[in-house]
């Protein structure tokens, strides 16, 4: 089979909206629909050409499994496009790039739409385990006595329910509260810890002080608020109509906050270590709805078309560390992106960093300058190579814009390459640390 | 559907006397106790009741009375989604006397009862359409059963055309089903009384329904099962569940038919006589035992308003529509019209709305574009609206209510118009606007895109002079509200393409409308018309006459879905004004408007988008009609000094006028046809009467010219005859 360069032709997305507020009655389906619609119609796309739609989701809607056949469907691509959702937690709209830069550098396929979408407000309750058997047993129950009987013990049930609501912390499980699938989705299944207090081990290994956090969120607030105001990021969004009567229009990021400011982080509490914690709401990314869609092709392809395409995909790297900390993943990954695409961080002019948390950017930004830690935990002689604040998320980050967690991959890609061509950077870098202990990584070259 | 097997032998060829043609038309084939009748009319897509598929189907039932071997009959069609259309419309069309008519209902009514006479039973096997005289045949069979093809579906369109079913429907339909499930379908008739088959099983019109896929296999077990049980004969008769049913159905009956002839003379002012006929017949004829009787009511019924001009008129639009589904919209020209995958909407108001939700209900992708987001919410709302009605009334499912939304998007650049094979234009009504958007959309545009303009008051040819490829400028004139009104002008300019016409032409009818073809001239047809009769009713007020009781003159008495000041309120009083100054300054002395006019500029009085016009609206109640607006304009008490007849003669005259002028002058349609399925389609103009000009020649074209002139005489120029309808007058001609 031939290689050959993947190209981005475009890219859009949703506005980004902090879970419980302006979408959060639509469904991600629609979402992923309303981002790839978009897409088609800025591409002036003939949609025979598409030959699979891949789309990242973590939270499953039950009622659309595999969302991205939904998306696809919704979005008007023919029934023959084919369509897979893929899941790698934070960086599952990372993944949908990856696959379809494989399956069009080998050949495979020409035109794919990659992306993601995510409901985080739409994530359900689950029953818990001894709600559900005491559930089960009234449904089993044939006699009218034993019908009685268990009506009784599922009423004390949901007493015990509201009990153990009112009384415990929303993170700890309970044998009778609901189970809060979104909770659940953010702890690591291996080591039991929040994604929260993978953060909070990694400020205090670096030694990152509230303080020092809480500038960095200031400052993620002021650029996307900057960014915002300019329309860079109006560029790289569509609208999403919603209500019965489809007037209300939310047509930006609701995240960020203009004049965010430390006296307002510092009335904050640590919420995933009370007493010695520096991790805060307000200094981590919230969570939120929204989705991402690009169009790729084979660079033959985008030419026979008469696109012009925006970038080209050299390479992508995952990697794997200790789940408990996760937020350092991009230091792992990056090196191996950077090697596929035989390129160095000081060739890269422009960098996407999720901001899971403030704390865990740092400390990214601190290990990939280390030369002990290249050393000891990356098996490289030299460092990284210093991740520069003054081309590191130069339109702000997740901690303002919000981190839609299957959407993210495809946002930090498509933010990226609109500023790689805005300034007319060669080589832009797009990283986030993954659930559960992973890094991923993406290098772009802009084209036109 | 193929139903019967190779090894069934073919029967009755020697003894016919029919042709061959009906022989193969209608075949009985034998195999073992069963006997098949197929009919498949020879040359015609469809299998219809005509007098020599009776005759055919006569000799067929001797064949089988005197075999008797044969212990059931099944009566399938080969047709793909056609069981049984009905009688041959043709041929009541062109009967005209009672005792033609009095034959053909015998006719039919004796092939019907034959059937059920048989003293074998007979299995109505039915797939694909199912109505008038074939719905009339199944009703006579002992059992019904049916596929669930979209295309099967049941009913009795009979009143839509002006008569009622007369082989024995007006009977048999209300004894099988009651009363309370058989009035509403014979009168709704093609406007809603077809019914699908779910419904059909649930009031138990047919008696089981097959899936289409395996219906073939399914009616050979369900026969086999009536053998097994004895092959009995059965006549169904509805037994109403429940006291209150019961009740309505049997001692109370009398109200029943009471309500239905109020709510119809609600709806219809009496002028559609069949709809009260088939009434009374049912009452007639409900529960009588004696069949010879009651279906000597029904003939009688039938004759006497099959032989009514409204039967004719409504039988000559049945043919006109029927006329536009074979047209192309290009005469004399076999043109192939381009597919439209991808439409686009300039300007998503009410109107850009409710044309991306035709489109896209028909599975066509929309593209809206506007200025603002707010605007385009407008377009997703009127849309989603109209499928959100749908919704609540089961006609559509939350999913199809979704897919249908999902295919409109908007934007406020031209995304999207690269793929675009229409564009449908409904911006701002101003020429300079219009055609700088037009050039510059054609530049957004694939060169081969269509680009239609939906105005209602600018011209066409003017417009295509911005448009780089004038072969792709067309006319597309939808009326408001979009969904409602079933006409659409497609507005051929000189340059415009007969490929783009033809497009139109099928695109129009794809959205379920009826296109009519006309030329570029001020006010297109239908407008041009009407605007004659608006301008009048304003000289109305200034004679005196109250608005609310000229409205009613001509709903209740001439039959206008709504009065010319109802229908202004609904048009926009701003709209209305600003298009008679236009015609006042297009066509000179002949459009005159009343002073009154200059008045009506009250920017809060807009018509009904302003909750205010001649009439109040948005209240709880029905509009009412508002006292002030006659201070407003000046005007002084009512006096009512005008009979009814000069009231209507004024305004539907001034409109007969200026049509022969449209028509005969500067030929705007070639027919007089199209003149009056516009008029029908575009402004509700009374179907009973047949349209304008039937109208008019049914009242005598010297007659008419006789009172323009008296009312020239009165009221000046605007009355003055046209040469062309002079002429024709002098002839002693008419329109048709």
């Amino acid at each position: 089979m031939s290689s050959r360069d993947v190209v981005i032709v475009e890219g859009v997305r949703t506005p980004f909206a902090k879970a419980g507020t302006a979408l959060k009655d639509v469904h991600p389906g629609d979402l992923g629909k309303t981002a790839v619609t978009e897409l088609i119609n800025r591409t002036n796309l003939d949609v025979d050409l598409v030959d699979e739609l891949i789309f990242g989701n973590t939270g499953s809607p039950p009622d659309a499994v595999n969302i991205a056949r939904v998306v696809a469907l919704g979005a008007g691509l023919p029934l023959k496009v084919s369509a897979s959702t893929v899941h790698r937690n934070c960086a599952s709209a990372l993944e949908s790039i990856s696959v379809g830069f494989e399956k069009i550098k080998s050949g495979t396929m020409e035109t794919i739409i990659a992306g993601g979408t995510e409901s985080m407000s739409q994530s359900p309750l689950l029953w818990n385990k001894e709600h559900l058997k005491r559930l089960e047993a009234l449904g089993r129950a044939r006699t009218p006595m034993a019908k009685i009987k268990g009506l009784m013990s599922l009423l004390s049930a949901n007493i015990k329910q509201v009990k153990e609501l009112a009384t415990t912390s929303p993170m700890k499980s309970t044998p009778f509260k609901p189970r809060i699938a979104l909770v659940e989705g953010l702890t690591d299944p291996f080591k039991g810890i929040n994604m929260g207090q993978t953060a909070e081990i990694l400020a205090k290994e670096f030694g990152l002080s509230r303080e020092e956090q809480d500038q960095f969120a200031v400052k993620s607030h002021a650029k996307a608020v900057e960014a915002m105001e300019s329309g860079r990021l109006a560029e790289e969004i569509t609208p999403v109509f919603t209500g019965k009567n489809y007037d209300k229009i939310v047509s930006e990021d609701i995240g960020p906050r203009k004049g965010q400011s430390m006296e307002a982080l510092a009335k904050l509490k640590p919420i995933f270590d009370r007493k010695n914690g520096t991790v805060t709401a307000g200094n981590a990314c919230p969570i939120t709805d929204g989705a991402a869609s690009i169009l790729m092709m084979s660079s033959e392809k985008a030419q026979a078309l008469g696109y012009k395409p925006i970038a080209k995909v050299r390479g992508y790297g995952f990697a794997g560390l200790e789940p408990e900390r996760m937020g350092l993943g991009p230091v792992y990954a990056t090196p191996l992106a950077l090697k596929r695409s035989g390129v160095e961080m000081k060739d890269i002019g422009l960098i996407e960093l999720n901001e899971a948390f403030s704390a865990q950017v740092m400390a990214c930004q601190k290990a990939a300058a280390s030369k002990k830690f290249a050393e000891e935990k990356l098996g490289l002689s030299t460092p990284l190579g210093e991740i520069r604040d003054e081309i590191l998320n130069v339109n702000g980050g997740a901690v303002a814009l919000g981190h839609p967690v299957g959407t993210t991959g495809t946002r930090i890609v498509l933010t990226l390459m609109k500023e790689m061509q805005r300034r007319d950077v060669e080589l832009g870098l797009a990283t986030l640390c993954i659930g559960g202990g992973q890094g991923g990584a993406i290098v772009l070259e802009r084209l036109n | 559907m193929e139903v019967v097997s190779e090894n069934k032998n073919e029967v009755g060829k020697v003894s016919s006397n029919a042709g061959a043609d009906m022989r193969e038309s209608v075949v009985l084939k034998l195999d073992g106790e069963i006997g098949w009748l197929e009919l498949d009319l020879k040359g015609e897509k469809v299998n219809k009741f005509s007098t020599p598929v009776m005759l055919r189907i006569k000799e067929v039932l001797e064949e089988i009375k005197s075999n008797a071997s044969i212990k059931v009959l099944v009566v399938v069609s080969k047709k793909k989604s056609i069981y049984i259309a009905g009688a041959d419309i043709n041929e009541i069309k062109a009967i005209t006397t009672e005792e033609e008519f009095l034959k053909a209902v015998e006719a039919g009514q004796g092939i019907m009862n034959e059937f059920e006479d048989l003293k074998i039973p007979v299995v109505a096997a039915i797939h694909g359409a199912c109505v008038g005289g074939g719905c009339e045949f199944v009703m006579s069979c002992d059992y019904r059963i049916a596929s669930d093809d979209k295309s099967t579906r049941i009913g009795l369109p009979e009143t839509s055309l002006g008569i009622i079913p007369g082989f024995g429907g007006c009977v048999r339909l209300p004894r099988i089903v009651g009363i309370q499930q058989a009035l509403p379908m014979i009168l709704k008739g093609s406007m809603g009384g077809i019914i699908d088959m779910r419904k059909a099983k649930k009031i138990g019109l047919v008696d089981e329904v097959f899936p289409a896929e395996i219906f073939e296999e399914k009616v050979k077990t369900y026969v086999q099962k009536i053998l097994k049980n004895g092959a009995k004969k059965r006549k169904k008769t509805h037994k109403p569940k429940g006291v209150m049913n019961k009740m309505i159905e049997g001692p109370l009956k009398g109200v029943a038919f009471k309500k239905a002839t109020e709510g119809v003379m609600k709806q219809t002012h009496g002028h559609y006589p069949a709809v009260l006929e088939a009434i009374k017949v049912i009452k007639d004829t409900y529960g009588v035992k004696n069949r010879d009787k009651a279906m000597k009511r029904e003939a009688k019924g039938f004759i006497k308003v099959a032989v009514t001009d409204v039967s004719k008129n409504l039988i000559n639009l049945f043919f006109m529509t029927e006329d536009v589904k074979k047209a192309s919209g290009v005469v004399g020209k076999e043109v192939s019209p381009r597919k439209i995958n991808h439409l686009s909407v300039l300007g998503a108001g009410t109107m850009g709305g409710g044309i991306a939700q035709l489109a896209a209900d028909k599975g066509i992708m929309v593209r809206m574009k506007d200025l603002t987001n707010e605007a385009l919410a407008i377009g997703f709302k009127a849309a989603s609206a109209i499928w959100s009605k749908k919704l609540k009334r089961r006609r559509l499912t939350k999913f199809e209510y979704k897919q249908k939304m999902d295919r409109l998007s908007g934007g406020l650049d031209y995304a999207g118009f690269g793929i675009t094979d229409l564009v449908i234009e409904a911006i701002v009504e101003d020429m300079n606007i219009k055609k700088a958007v037009i050039a510059e959309t054609a530049k957004n545009c694939k060169d081969d895109a269509i680009i239609a303009t939906n105005t209602s008051s600018l011209r066409v040819n003017e417009m295509a002079e911005a448009h780089p490829r004038p072969e792709n400028f067309v006319g597309m004139h939808f009326f408001n509200p979009v969904h409602r009104m079933p006409l659409v002008e497609v507005i051929r300019g000189e340059k415009t393409s007969d490929e783009v016409t033809a497009t139109i032409y099928e695109l129009s009818k794809r959205m379920g409308k009826i296109p009519v073809v006309v030329k570029d001239a001020p006010g297109f047809l239908v407008n041009r018309l009407l605007l004659p009769w608006l301008a009048e009713a304003m000289f109305l007020l200034d004679d005196g006459m109250d608005v609310v009781k000229v409205d009613r003159m001509y709903t209740h008495k001439f039959g206008m879905p709504m009065g010319p000041y109802r229908l202004m309120d609904e048009v926009g009083l701003d709209v209305c004004v600003k298009v008679l100054k236009i015609f006042r300054a297009s066509f000179g002395e002949r459009i005159q408007t009343s002073p009154i006019l200059e008045k009506l500029n009250n920017p809060k009085r807009m018509g009904k988008k302003s909750n205010l016009g001649f009439y109040k609206y948005g209240g709880k109640k029905r509009q009412e009609f508002d006292q002030s607006v006659l201070s407003e304009l000046g005007l002084g008490s009512r006096t009512n000094p005008l009979s009814e007849e000069e009231c209507i003669k004024r305004g539907i005259y001034a409109m007969i006028n200026e049509a022969a002028r449209a028509l005969l002058e500067d030929k705007i349609v070639d027919t007089p046809e199209e003149v009056d399925l516009a008029m029908i389609m575009g402004t509700g103009f009374p179907p009973f009467r047949g349209g304008l000009l039937r109208y008019a020649d049914s009242v005598g074209i010297k007659n008419i010219v006789s009172d323009l002139e008296v009312y020239e005489s009165k009221y000046g120029l605007r009355f003055k005859p046209a040469e062309s309808l002079v002429k024709l007058a002098q002839e002693g001609g008419s329109f048709y």
